[in-house]
């Protein structure tokens, strides 16, 4: 049986972790690690190597969900854990510095593999900062000649993060009937 | 506090991550930026969590450090140490205001005595100058309203409808069906005879004029606050569809009208649960004027166009809104086309193109080149179709 899976990727403190944890059917496996160094600044405890969650789909197939390591010394995993790979959520935290950077940052760094799949953006903590706006984000992105689906996503909301999922497989193919 | 002086620098000190982020927030939110987060070396006041283990000697430590710096202290109790200026948890923002007052006072009279000092001083090598480099701060200058979060609705999760629950939802034309092609020339609607036309008139003139509007209906008014992209109305779904659904123009137009309000009356309190995103609610307001049809500035026989993708989990969703989307931001196409490739009934492709143009996401295209360009009436499906399929099955479940 072929092993499919989504791969959440994002800064440090986007809710990779939360988002995974919210459409699980298994609890998380998490591989969080006292943080030192700049993600202290963000929280207590971070992902050193990835996170693993499950879908159980009808007929006894799995969809994998993998979360990347948010700091960027471990980007020599990120090859890895794309391969086999049907798609690319991207989640941003919208209280950071500057998500624009995150945003091209994972877009470059995730080029290749976005370009033979598809990636959904999804944005985070827009109930602390709500700017920059979804719209602002769109602004970016059309510079960068890419229209891609840009939600407001709280990643302790199933429903959203569902939605946002949902977008990168229409994005894969706007056939796929409802 | 003088609001025109620039804020009064602070360090925070014996707080974890989380409470330091809180603070960030309370001082430029409710505190509204009397104070501002800054690194150690550049702070004017210390700021400490008086009630964690180690904070005596930490405390101890800074004072011998910066000795003419005030320290304000957050404690559960009662302070005893001389020139330290505490605020009892749970911190009142008086209480904090009125402490950064009292610290900023006090900086300013060590400041004044230090001058002075200094001019009587006859021995200029005893001045030392500290100069220390200033740490780098990650901290993004952002005001939070404290109330933000309450505001559910604004945040709330998207509503996805499916087709079952469509036509009693939206509602249709009597007399016209809006899935027979031959009727597609006549499944339109004017926006302007219903409230959409006036909600969108009053966007306009309020986002134009950078003010708080009122609009006034003969129905529950609608406060516009332009510049947090909200409204606030008195009423729930049931009752906004049902009004969104009625054509008003001929009945109510004189007596529809749009006023700047002041803000001290805009800022009454409201109820916090009533306040939603200006592009959620005409995105409603829209699909419930439209009940299937289309925006009768759309040709129906020329392409459409989608500039991106509408924020969909803050949104209605409407039937297959998400594929039209993913369909149409590859290129424009017919709304018929749309509903012949997605196999779907030409009502979903309308309402959506209704709610999107409202918004002005999406538009007609104009080059001749777009309209030349054949449209396929099938699209490549993916090779993991069935794959993807179960997934969205379980998503939707």
């Amino acid at each position: 049986m072929s092993q499919y899976k989504i791969i959440f990727t994002g800064p440090v403190g986007a809710g990779k972790t939360t988002a995974i944890n919210s459409i699980s059917d298994l609890p998380p496996i998490k591989t969080d690690a006292a943080a030192s160094d700049m993600t202290k600044s963000k929280k207590s405890a971070t992902t050193v190597a990835m996170d693993y969650g499950v879908m159980n789909l009808p007929g006894g197939e799995k969809l994998h969900l993998y979360g990347t390591p948010g700091q960027e010394r471990f980007d020599f995993m990120w090859d890895i854990l794309v391969t086999g790979g049907i798609g690319l959520v991207l989640l941003l935290d919208n209280t950071r510095a500057d998500p624009f950077v995150d945003m091209k940052f994972f877009l470059d760094a995730f080029d290749k593999f976005i370009g033979d799949t598809a990636v959904a953006v999804g944005v985070t903590q827009m109930d602390v900062s709500a700017k920059p706006t979804i719209e602002d984000y769109q602004v970016q992105l059309g510079g960068m000649g890419l229209k891609l689906p840009v939600f407001a996503v709280d990643a302790r909301v199933r429903n959203d993060v569902s939605i946002l999922i949902q977008s990168l497989l229409y994005s894969l193919d706007p056939g796929l009937e409802e | 506090m003088d609001k025109s002086k620039s804020p009064l620098k602070v360090a925070l000190h014996g707080m974890e991550d989380r409470t330091a982020k809180t603070m960030v927030m309370y001082l430029q939110g409710p505190c509204r930026g009397a104070a501002v987060v800054v690194s150690d070396s550049e702070a004017d006041v210390d700021i400490f969590d008086a009630d964690v283990a180690g904070v005596s000697n930490l405390m101890e430590a800074h004072r011998a450090k910066k000795p003419h710096r005030p320290v304000i202290a957050l404690s559960l109790r009662d302070g005893e140490l001389a020139h330290v200026f505490y605020v009892k948890k749970p911190v009142k923002t008086d209480d904090m205001l009125a402490a950064l007052n009292k610290a900023l006072a006090f900086s300013g009279e060590i400041k004044h005595n230090e001058t002075k000092s200094a001019q009587l001083s006859v021995n200029a090598d005893s001045i030392q100058p500290v100069i220390e480099k200033p740490e780098s701060t990650h901290l993004k200058s952002f005001v939070i309203d404290n109330d933000e979060r309450k505001k559910t609705a604004k945040h709330q999760a998207a509503m996805q409808l499916n087709e079952k629950g469509f036509n009693a939802f939206i509602g249709n034309v009597t007399g016209l069906d809006v899935n027979d092609p031959s009727q597609f020339a006549v499944a339109n609607y004017n926006p302007k005879d219903y409230f959409q036309g006036y909600v969108e008139s009053a966007f306009k003139i309020s986002r134009e004029q950078g003010e708080i509007m009122q609009l006034n209906s003969g129905w529950s008014p609608v406060i516009i606050f332009p510049h947090n992209n909200e409204i606030w109305l008195d009423a729930d779904d049931k009752q906004l569809r049902s009004f969104s659904g009625l054509i008003i123009a001929n009945t109510l137009d004189g007596k529809i009208s749009t006023t700047a309000i002041t803000f001290e009356s805009s800022s009454l309190s409201r109820s916090l649960d009533k306040f939603h995103s200006m592009d959620a609610f005409l995105w409603k307001v829209a699909c419930w004027a439209s009940k299937g049809r289309y925006p009768i500035a759309i040709d129906v026989t020329q392409p459409v166009y989608l500039k991106s993708w509408p924020n969909f989990t803050r949104l209605l969703i409407t039937p297959h809104a998400l594929r039209i989307s993913a369909l149409l931001i590859r290129g424009p196409r017919t709304l018929a086309n749309v509903a012949e490739v997605l196999n779907i009934k030409p009502q979903y492709v309308f309402v959506f193109i209704s709610a999107a143009y409202a918004l002005g996401l999406t538009g007609q295209a104009r080059r001749e080149s777009d309209a030349l360009i054949a449209q396929s009436s099938e699209i490549k499906a993916n090779k993991n179709k069935g794959f993807l399929s179960r997934i969205m099955s379980k998503l939707r479940g």
